[in-house]
């Protein structure tokens, strides 16, 4: 067996005890994608509108504020700016394993980071909804004897929201780098019998990598972005009422 | 140590939090340099839009007040017309009625006229034929009489001689 070597990030720089690792420098690297091509997109918008940037621009915008809308409600009109940056971060960390980069999503501080995130936000909204004592009351409910499994249930929230995407993601690369290794192996086996160099050459890794990276790195890291954003929409919305 | 690897699952909470602060970064981003634009002329555009809604409505309804406003004074006129045709034939057929009437009028008058004009010019020439008799008869009675016949005779004979005249026309 080839050596499989399947771990995190790598840690860059270390200053005394903040460290920043590679997630973080490629999420960078996004963020700077994300604003220049909304530079690009909203320049020179014109209330005729007419030019492709300017209509994929509408497209985004229009989408989001009708997904916050129909999700949320009017009362939270000034989320779609958040919803948008949740789909445009995770979505695109995702997809940059397919230039070769370590996705941001396949470290787990990163979706525990935005689901603590979400649940600030849904506890903050439940305060705001029923007070303080009726947010702490709300955990007896319907009987004292369910505290512990609410206390769970509430926890349980921002847990799953971060395994689920973060299991997605690194699942796939695990997936990826297991099938590599194992059509390495078989073409090593297959083709032994070629001379020199040429029994070396992994003749098997061409066609199924491809397909398997259809799934997991596009369709995987859409959905994912996308169940993401919409159970923030849900809870916090639900928090609300 | 830079160049260190993390394991496959670990928590650091330094990447948790810079990860969440990317995040709120990019919201002020999309906030900053998409929706806000984008929002903004997706509004002016409705607002035109429904300006362009409005001046339709407007013309519309201009529109339809002039043509009933127009449908109003040609209907105006033609009745005008109307009557001012009828009464144009009213007139005519007064004025020729008064035509007829004047010249009929005017027929009696003449023929009154003649008809005394007759009169006249026959009493005259019975007269003036009365004068000439009574001149002849004078002298026809002078020479008869051998005499001067005095006017008063003479006056009664020219009597006489008339109704006798008269009577046997």
């Amino acid at each position: 067996m080839s050596n499989i070597e399947i771990s995190g990030a790598k840690i860059l720089v270390r200053f005394g005890s903040v460290v920043i690792t590679e997630t973080v420098v490629n999420t960078w690297l996004i963020m700077l994608v994300i604003f220049i091509a909304c530079r690009i997109l909203t320049r020179g918008l014109t209330v005729r509108g007419g030019t492709k940037r300017q209509m994929v621009a509408e497209w985004i915008v229009t989408k989001v504020n009708g997904l916050v809308k129909t999700n949320m409600g009017e009362a939270f009109r000034d989320y779609p700016p958040l919803i948008a940056a949740i789909m445009a971060l995770s979505a695109l960390c995702s997809l940059s394993s397919m230039v070769g980069l370590y996705a941001p999503t396949s470290d787990l501080s990163t979706l525990v980071g935005w689901s603590l995130m979400v649940f600030v936000l849904i506890t903050y909204y439940k305060i705001r909804a029923n007070g303080f004592l009726g947010y702490l009351k709300g955990y007896t409910e319907p009987i004292v004897v369910m505290l512990p499994m609410n206390i769970v249930s509430e926890i349980a929230t921002p847990i799953s929201m971060a395994f689920r995407h973060f299991g997605n993601v690194a699942s796939g690369t695990v997936v990826t780098a297991l099938v590599y290794a194992a059509l390495s192996a078989l073409s090593a086996a297959v083709f032994k019998f070629l001379p020199g160099a040429l029994a070396s050459i992994p003749f098997f890794q061409v066609g199924l990598p491809a397909v398997l990276s259809l799934y997991f790195d596009i369709f995987s890291s859409c959905i994912q972005a996308f169940i993401f954003s919409m159970l923030t929409m849900a809870y916090v919305s639900a928090a609300a009422q | 140590m830079p160049g260190e690897v993390q394991e496959f699952v670990s928590l650091t909470p330094w990447t948790m939090i810079f990860e969440v602060v990317n995040l709120l970064i990019v919201m002020l981003i999309l906030k900053k340099f998409l929706f806000k634009p984008v929002n903004a002329v997706l509004e002016q555009r409705q607002a035109e839009i429904g300006g362009m809604y409005q001046k339709a409505e407007d013309a519309q309804k201009e529109a339809q007040a002039l043509k009933q406003a127009y449908d109003e004074r040609m209907s105006g006129a033609r009745k005008e017309a109307d009557e001012l045709i009828v009464a144009a034939q009213d007139s005519a057929r007064r004025r020729g009625d008064e035509i007829v009437e004047d010249a009929r009028d005017e027929a009696v008058q003449l023929r009154r006229r003649a008809e005394e004009d007759i009169e006249l010019q026959k009493r005259k020439a019975l007269r003036e034929a009365r004068d000439e008799l009574a001149d002849m008869a004078v002298d026809i009675a002078g020479k008869v009489v051998e005499r001067e016949v005095t006017r008063e005779d003479h006056d009664r004979l020219v009597e006489e001689f008339i109704k006798s005249a008269g009577d046997e026309p």
